[in-house]
Order: structure tokens, then sequence, then C-alpha cells
């Protein structure tokens, strides 16, 4: 079974498990594919981690394909005569980090795979020749995005329309990004970093302002790590390592609520939704003064993920009021936070698993297309902290602290849950919503993915507002602003909360259960 | 008169009718954003295609409607845009009102355009919608976001001509024939036989393609 962002990418994935294919091999394609029919969201021009479960060793595993910096980045890279340039992160040739997603996904099919990139790029290759149809997800973000599609990319561009955004049922073409695929399928992963791809990779990022250079992208490699692991009652949550924050961030909120009558609560009741805000802004805090390359630094995971630590927030927070007061850090507060990234669950016949998240950081990355590539370039230099004293600074070759926490959380030593979700800091809080919703209150893993979702977070030691899906009963946000909060109502089933996809294994039952997010086009696909 | 129309929906009747009935502008114009999305944009890139002497100010002060001729304001709210202004919903709506209340004391006609659909509908959207519409001299809507036929309703109680797209592209042929005095002049050929008129009280029959 395979659930992705797009059900054309899930279809791909199912196809290579139909032929024979495990779940590496479907794992990528549908991967590759959403660079085809969702390309708004990843691509080669961006990175990645995914989870891997090998069925027979009973073993997991974790690819590390995040972008990383240029050799010739600096902390005050982003900074003008003392002042930020904010644009410089987002929609600027400095915005763009060295892409991960290509070489993650040729290590991956190399080591644990059993089909080639010919075959595992077909479907996404064809999608791009013979196009699909746009959908209200693709228009809405095409038109969100519309500006730095024209302002790095032109009328031109081949994600535009005649110059302006796609409209609900007009059919894309991508037959430049269908060239650069059947290029690398002959000419492998190196034309992308060493041959012409690399040249148009620099040159479009050297033109508008960047330093990219083709040494930094000869030098990309992705890496092999082990899972990070954290325990849940009887549960076993397998997830990744720093750079990716998302996972320990979820065993943090999850050994917190450890400590809380949850099903006394009930799911999102005013008691659940306080607590739970209180807890992440902990997190958050915790974040900003821990959280970096642990390739370049020790961060103190053990400490942050122990048992006595969680109960030791969980008996600061108080039911009636806010504290507005959490361990202060240098978290960058953003107003302008946007939807991005996607997820995708496979499962094969043998069990394999592969839980996988990647991105090219906001949707449409940093708007740069390389000529006649048609793939968009990511903007994930912004995943850097705008302090140059941070911990996450920009420095050469580091790569910027992710929210991304693909995962899969085991029963009794089975795999139970495969879960993943984009939407940038709201990750965690929206996975670790889900599995509560499915663990302690009962749900199914459709209705855990469907419930309404709500976020908040600290900066600089003070409590900010609480975003909330308009599903939430107004006698709950009441309830929340007698306490203390500020409630931001947004729209009923927002992007921005994330698209979250799924498996739910019920081994005694033998039956598995796909789940796909509404608030994006998610789809499954199944034999 | 108030006249609803839906632009490119049917095949037949009334074009020149409905030409004659159109409200006309005159440029320079300025084109601002109520609400900070990105359709502020679309709005100016099909401005400069139609031709039209245009300056897009996404944060319009009173001061920038010196000289300009029409105030045309884009509906629509994003947080994310909101956010990168520096701005809250009560500010973007005190700018605006001012906007306003100076291009009302100046005779400079106010056209609404909302490009955002269904998709750029919602609570915030939706205050600065009836906020702001009642000021306008006409409306151009893209139809799917007035299902619920809130541009409707507005227009029908404020007397506003509201004409409804099919596409966003179909702005482009309106803003020719309502600005007809500079740069763009009115095509030959234009494909009336598209457009078709319905009167008031016909909320029913608003988009459904079933006058």
């Amino acid at each position: 079974m395979v659930v992705a962002a797009h059900p054309l990418a899930a279809q791909a994935g199912l196809k290579l498990l139909k032929k024979g294919g495990n779940a590496v091999d479907a794992a990528v394609a549908t991967a590759v594919t959403l660079n085809a029919a969702e390309p708004f969201a990843s691509g080669i021009g961006g990175g990645g981690f995914m989870v891997i479960y090998l069925a027979q060793a009973k073993k997991v595993t974790v690819i590390n394909y995040r972008e990383k910096a240029p050799s010739r980045a600096f902390p005050e890279m982003f900074f003008s005569e003392g002042k930020l340039k904010s644009e410089w992160k987002r929609t600027h040739g400095l915005a763009v980090a060295v892409p991960g997603a290509l070489a993650g996904w040729t290590y991956a099919l190399k080591k644990f795979g059993t089909k080639p990139l010919s075959e595992v790029a077909e479907e996404a290759i064809a999608i791009a020749e013979r196009g699909l149809t746009i959908s209200q997800t693709f228009s809405a973000i095409n038109k969100d995005e519309y500006e730095k599609l024209i302002l790095n990319d032109g009328e031109e561009s081949c994600y535009l329309n005649h110059g302006l955004p796609y409209e609900p049922g007009d059919t894309f073409k991508n037959p430049d990004l269908a060239k650069t695929l059947k290029t690398l399928v002959l000419k492998g992963s190196e034309e992308f970093y060493k041959g012409d791809i690399a040249r148009k990779i620099v040159k479009a990022v050297q033109n508008k302002g960047g330093v990219m250079t083709l040494e930094d992208l000869a030098r990309y490699e992705p890496v092999e790590q082990e899972p990070l692991v954290g325990r849940y009652k009887d549960f076993t949550l397998c997830t990744l390592f720093p750079p990716g924050s998302g996972g320990l961030h979820i065993i943090q909120l999850l050994n917190i609520a450890e400590n809380w009558p949850l099903k006394q609560w009930g799911p999102n009741s005013p008691l659940y939704i306080h607590h739970f805000s209180e807890a992440l802004r902990f997190v958050f805090a915790d974040r900003a003064r821990y959280l970096g390359d642990p390739e370049f630094m020790n961060i103190p995971v053990q400490s942050l993920l122990s048992k006595a630590y969680a109960s030791e927030i969980a008996s600061k927070i108080q039911p009636d009021r806010l504290l507005n007061s959490y361990p202060s850090g240098s978290f960058d507060e953003r107003k302008d936070e946007t939807e991005n990234t996607t997820h995708l669950c496979v499962i094969d016949k043998n069990g394999n698993i592969v839980s996988l998240t990647q991105s090219i950081n906001h949707f449409f990355g940093s708007g740069i297309v390389p000529e006649q590539t048609g793939f968009l370039l990511n903007n994930h230099m912004d995943d850097f902290a705008n302090d140059p004293d941070s911990i996450n600074a920009p420095r050469p070759g580091r790569r910027p602290v992710s929210s991304m926490g693909p995962l899969i959380l085991f029963k009794k030593q089975e795999p139970f849950l495969v879960l993943g979700s984009p939407g940038g800091t709201r990750i965690f809080p929206s996975l670790t919503q889900i599995i509560l919703n499915i663990v302690e209150f009962g749900m199914s893993l459709d209705e855990a993915i469907e419930a309404p979702r709500f976020f908040t977070h600290s900066s600089q030691g003070q409590a900010r507002e609480v975003h909330v899906e308009s599903r939430i009963p107004s006698s709950v946000i009441q309830s929340l602003e007698g306490i203390g909060h500020k409630v931001i109502i947004r729209q009923a089933y927002d992007k921005y909360f994330g698209g979250a996809q799924g498996l739910l294994i019920l081994k005694e039952k033998n039956l598995i259960l796909g789940g796909a997010d509404s608030r994006r086009d998610g789809s499954g696909a199944g034999y | 008169m108030l006249m609803i129309i839906i632009f490119n929906l049917f095949s037949n009747v009334l074009a020149q009718n409905v030409e004659e009935s159109l409200p006309s502008f005159e440029q320079p114009i300025l084109i601002t954003s109520a609400g900070q999305s990105a359709e502020v944009q679309l709005a100016s890139v099909l401005a400069k295609r139609a031709g039209l002497e245009a300056t897009l100010s996404k944060l319009a002060t009173v001061e920038e409607l010196t000289d300009k001729k029409t105030l045309v304001l884009v509906i629509g709210a994003s947080l994310k845009g909101l956010g990168a202004a520096g701005l809250d919903v009560d500010e973007e709506k005190k700018r605006v009102r001012s906007l306003i209340e100076e291009a009302q004391a100046q005779d400079i006609p106010l056209l609404c355009l909302h490009l955002g659909g269904g998709a750029r509908r919602g609570q915030l959207t939706d205050d600065l919608i009836t906020s702001f519409l009642p000021s306008a001299q006409m409306v151009i809507v893209l139809e799917s976001g007035n299902q619920d036929g809130l541009f409707t309703r507005i227009c029908e109680e404020n007397n506003i001509p509201l004409i409804a797209i099919e596409k966003t592209i179909d702005v482009l042929d309106l803003l020719k024939r309502i600005f007809p005095s500079k740069g763009a002049e009115r095509p030959e050929s234009m494909p009336w036989e598209t457009i078709t008129e319905v009167q008031t009280g016909s909320r029913a029959s608003f988009g459904l393609g079933s006058v």
C-alpha cells in the first residue's frame, strides 16, 4: 500500500509494488512522481529524510538527504549593513541550499532497492510529458506563490500558464522536467551533481546572487543513520535524529503527555488544548536553545528525551492560566509562516516500510528554475536561524534544522503506525495530535488525520497565539480565551497544519489501513 | 441600474446592451491590496497586459492617490502576506479605509476585484469584503469565489454592477473594455456572445448557467 499527497504519485508507487518492487523502490517511485505531480512541494531541487523498516532483519535505518549550506555560507550572510534581508533567505540565490534528494533516492535504491532508476522514474516522466489536471489545491498554491514565480522565473515560467497561475481543470505539462529525468536515467545522478545539470543549477543560483559552486554540488553526500527511538506507554517510536527535529519533539511531547489524564479530558477539549499548547511552548524553547546540525555540535538528545525532564515540564503547567515564562531562547518568530513539504508512506507485501518526508521548503521553493530543467530549487537556507550567534546559524556544509519527522510507531515490536506530514513547524505538533487521537482517543486513522488541529509556540519566553481550525467549537475557543490564550481561527481544513499521510497496520485483523489528508490532495493506493 | 453579469458562461444574447451598460473608468490607476494576498500581483500583470497606465502599491497610502483617476482594490486576506508586510488585519483595514475615504473625497472611483476564488474566502477575507465592497463602483469576482452569493447580495443591496468571471484571464478583456480611453482600444471582435445579463433577483441562477 502507498499513501501520498497526490493520487498519481500513489499509483506510481503501487505500480512498482505490483511489478515486484519492494517498499524502497515504490517509495522512490512515489517521491520522483511527486516531483511531476506535486512539483510545488518537493523534488530533485530539494531534500528530505526517509525512515526504512527492514522486515526480515527487524531493523530500522534512516537516510538523511537534507540539503547542506554552500561552502561560502557564513552566519551573517543574510545581513546587509547590519539589517536582516529576509527576502535573501526565501527568494534569492542565497536562499538555495545544496540539494540532496536525488543523492538520497539513488543511495536508497542502490542499498535497499531492487529496481533501477529507469523503472522507478517511468511514471514521473510519463506524467510530466502527458500532463495532469490541475486541482483546486495546485491552483490555489500556484496563485499564492505567483509573485515569487514572476520574480525569479518570469512570465515564461513552466509553472505558469502563459504567465498566469493555473486554474482548476487546466492541464499542466512539464516537458523540461521529463527531459531532465530522462537525462538522469541515462547518465545517473553524477549528471546532476557534476554534469551539465550541475552547471545549470550553479548558473541559476549565482545569477540570482547566490554563492553555490560546482564543488558544493560535487561534494554532496547523503548520510545513513541510526533511528532516534522513543517510548510512549507500550509503544516504541522510530524517527530521525536532528537536524530533523520533528521526531525528537514528538517524543518530547509524548513524554510530557504521559503525565496527563488524556482520556478523561477528551480530544480537543479546553484542558487538552491548553496543556498541549503550554507543552509546545516549552518544546519550542528547547528547540531554539539546543537544535542544530549534530555533525558540528553536541545536542543533548538523551536529556531532552528523558522522562524526568518531561515530568518536570508537566508539573510546571497550570490548568487555569498561561505560565508566560518558558525557558527563553532565540527562536525566530515568523509571522509569515508558509505551507510546504510532502510526506509518503509505503508498505510492501513482505512488511518492509518506508516513511519519507521531503521538501523544497516553501511551496515553489525559491521560485528559481535552472534553465530548461523544469525543476524548482529549494529555499531551505531559510531554515537556518536569523541570529548569527544561534547554534543553528548558517555555516559551510551544515544542514539546517528541520521540523520534519517521518516516523514508524511499533506496538509490541511490530509496526503499528507509519506517519508523517508536511507543514513546517506545525509538523511535530500535528503528528503528535494524530498519534494521541489514535492511541488515547481511539479514533480510526482517517478520523485522527481529519480531526481539527491547533498549533502554538513560544518566542523569547513568551506565549504566542493558538491557531485553531474553525471546526473547533466556539465554546472551546471561549474557554481557551478565558484561560488567557489569544486564539486565531483558521480555515476548517487548513493547509497551514500540514497534510499528513499514514498507514495503520492492524496485524491481529490482518488489515492495513491507509489515511491521506484532505487538507491537500492526499490519496492512497493498494492491492 | 443594478447589473449582474456572468462573463464567459453562456453562448448568446444581450451583448451590445451589456457593453453599453458597463461603467467606464479612467487612467492612471492605483492598484492596491486589501488583505495582502498574492492576487494583487496578478491584477498588476493583467493591467500591464491590458496596456493600462497602472501603479502597483501593495501598501498604498493616501498620498499615492495624487493624480490617479481610479483606485483598484484587490480583496483577499493572506496571513502570510499580512505577516510579511508586518501588519495585522486591523491595521490593514485602517489603511484601506483611509485610502477609500480619500478616494471618495477626490471623486476617484473604486473598482474591487476578488481573484482568489473559493480558496481565498474565509472569515478574514469575508470581513474585508463586507467592509469595503459597498464603496465600490464596480466589482469583478472569480465565479468560484461567489458560490455562496456573498458578492451578489452586497452588490444587490448597494446597486453595484457585479461581473463574475470564470477564469482569471477573463479580467484582461474586461479591463480593456472599462478603461477605454488610454493604451488599450476596445477590440473589434470581442466575443460578446459569451456574455449574458442577469437581472436583479436572479441570484438563484447566478453562476449556475440556467438563466
